[in-house]
């Protein structure tokens, strides 16, 4: 069953003349992973924001065609209601800090003391969501004066913890060591086994090849291809259009100019490219 | 540096276990009672036998009086001199230098000013050591001050120190690139612009980034707000807030009274 439907999305930001979306249909289903890449200026995080109900509620700007998530509809519903199926962190994890909050434990709370959470659920909540994310160890430091990687797992945790149906993510490891980006990668695919459907933005097309079920490229506002990840990522027309791509593709497409590489698909990850070659 | 945001000092004292409303009535009975009173010496009263022995019992007096002693007492008396020589009051000048005057009116009038701003400065001190801006806050929205002031007030007193670091990080990449800032006082006026352009525009990009992160966080919910601190009122509580209440009527009929 599908939770996430968007048609015919067209849409453009206030004061601007080209669409930031255009003709965008996408379907996701429930429990799907689904990542979605592009260069910059794709329009990838308005559609993160289109899902997540900033557009148009909060961006304001047009925008023509439908949003349904989880069975409401995007133009019928307000923003606070929105929120509450829909999660959204993003990139930049130092704005995402509430600045009303002084402890880590108090900065995950926020956002269930604003939905009207008794206090001993909130508690075992935060609890719960610091655990899953492993960041139990960080409870009591100010969010200021973590690292980047660990405000932005605050950022993600502060999500979680408010029980979303779907979770976008805007680039949430951007700021993360390959460690760190590997733990939160895991921690997301164990939510989307439990059934969260997640959305996620990412340049790092390895992670994407081992984790999603879907990759979605974006260019231009449009959606240029759409797949499994073994084919869009392999595929030649993302290198075209400015795409960054796997090491392990591009050194395997060269290969095979050379009659190297001898498989029938392109490799995305390491492992893959290890047994191609070998 | 970002570790610590607020003033607060954390305690197990009577002072720290009141309830900030407790405490806020006080500091405002104190500060009312030194501005209305009809006698000079009761400010000198509150420090001696109110804000200082307090200190104490908060277990803050070594903060608060390094406070005392390093800004406020300078900045009263700095208040003092500036009032007891340039206030146009009273006849009979103690002494002429050149343009200068003071008279006993002056001297009397800037001596209470100083007392009284001592007295306001130091409460709130007092306060902002012994009361976490999380429990103020959760208590004053429990109270039915609207959500969105006490984020405000709370997140001002946050925001100011990362601003001032970015600030220092603005500066320190533009005289990596050759911006001079310690050449002449014009020189250095004029390379304030290339410095404030990033400060302001970078922060209007982070209000707009900001206000998606704690909408996305329900900020604008219509549920009833729950706080995940407790903040006990207790019945001490309510005694020691109508006590500071009567205190500050009884200020006002002396004032009212004696002139």
């Amino acid at each position: 069953m599908s939770i996430i439907n968007l048609q015919n999305i067209t849409y453009k930001y206030p004061l601007t003349d080209s669409p930031a979306l255009q003709n965008i249909n996408l379907e996701v289903n429930e429990g799907e992973f689904i990542a979605v890449i592009g260069p910059n200026g794709a329009g990838k995080s308005t559609l993160c924001y289109t899902i997540a109900g900033f557009v148009p509620h909060f961006f304001k700007g047009e925008i023509t065609g439908l949003v349904e998530v989880a069975g409401n509809e995007s133009s019928k519903s307000s923003l606070h209601e929105w929120v509450l199926n829909v999660g959204l962190a993003f990139q930049n994890p130092f704005n995402q800090i509430s600045g009303a909050k002084y402890t880590v434990f108090e900065e995950i709370a926020f956002g269930l003391e604003n939905i009207g959470i008794p206090r001993d659920e909130m508690k075992s909540r935060v609890e719960d969501a610091l655990k899953l994310t492993g960041i139990s160890n960080l409870a009591d430091r100010s969010p200021y004066s973590l690292s980047g990687g660990q405000q932005q797992r605050v950022a993600l945790t502060s999500i979680l913890v408010m029980h979303p149906k779907v979770l976008v993510l805007d680039e949430p490891t951007s700021q993360m060591d390959p460690i760190g980006t590997r733990e939160v990668f895991g921690v997301i695919r164990k939510l989307s086994e439990k059934g969260m459907t997640v959305v996620m933005v990412e340049h790092k097309v390895e992670w994407i090849a081992e984790f999603a079920d879907k990759v979605i490229a974006l260019h231009n506002g449009s959606i240029l291809l759409e797949g499994k990840p073994q084919e869009v990522l392999t595929s030649d027309l993302l290198t075209d259009k400015g795409f960054g791509i796997s090491r392990y593709t591009s050194t395997a497409r060269e290969a095979k100019e050379l009659n190297l590489w001898k498989q029938k698909n392109l490799p995305v990850t390491l492992d893959e490219a290890v047994e191609g070659f070998s | 540096m970002h570790e610590r945001l607020s003033f607060y000092v954390k305690r197990d004292s009577l002072i720290h276990c009141l309830n900030p409303l407790t405490k806020l009535t006080l500091v405002l009975a104190f500060v009312w009672v030194a501005f209305l009173t009809p006698y000079y010496w009761t400010p000198h009263l509150e420090i001696l036998f109110g804000i200082i022995p307090l200190s104490f019992v908060g277990k803050v007096a070594r903060s608060y009086l390094n406070a005392a002693v390093r800004i406020i007492l300078p900045a009263a008396s700095f208040l003092f001199i500036m009032q007891g020589l340039f206030q146009p009051i009273g006849s009979e000048a103690f002494f002429l230098f050149w343009f200068l005057h003071p008279t006993r009116e002056s001297v009397m009038f800037a001596f209470a000013n100083a007392t009284r701003i001592f007295v306001m400065v130091s409460s709130f001190t007092l306060f902002l050591l012994t009361t976490h801006p999380s429990e103020l806050m959760s208590d004053l929205t429990r109270r039915g001050i609207p959500g969105q002031f006490a984020y405000v007030i709370i997140s001002t007193l946050q925001i100011l120190p990362q601003m001032q670091a970015k600030a220092q990080t603005i500066i320190s990449a533009q005289r990596s690139r050759g911006l001079d800032t310690e050449s002449s006082y014009l020189k250095r006026a004029s390379a304030l612009f290339p410095l404030v352009g990033p400060l302001v525009f970078g922060s209007l990009v982070e209000v707009e980034e900001r206000a998606i992160a704690i909408e996305a966080r329900g900020f604008t919910s219509t549920h009833v707000k729950t706080s995940l601190h407790d903040v006990p009122d207790t019945s001490l509580d309510k005694a020691v807030r109508w006590f500071f209440i009567a205190l500050a009527l009884i200020a006002l009929a002396l004032r009212i009274w004696l002139s």
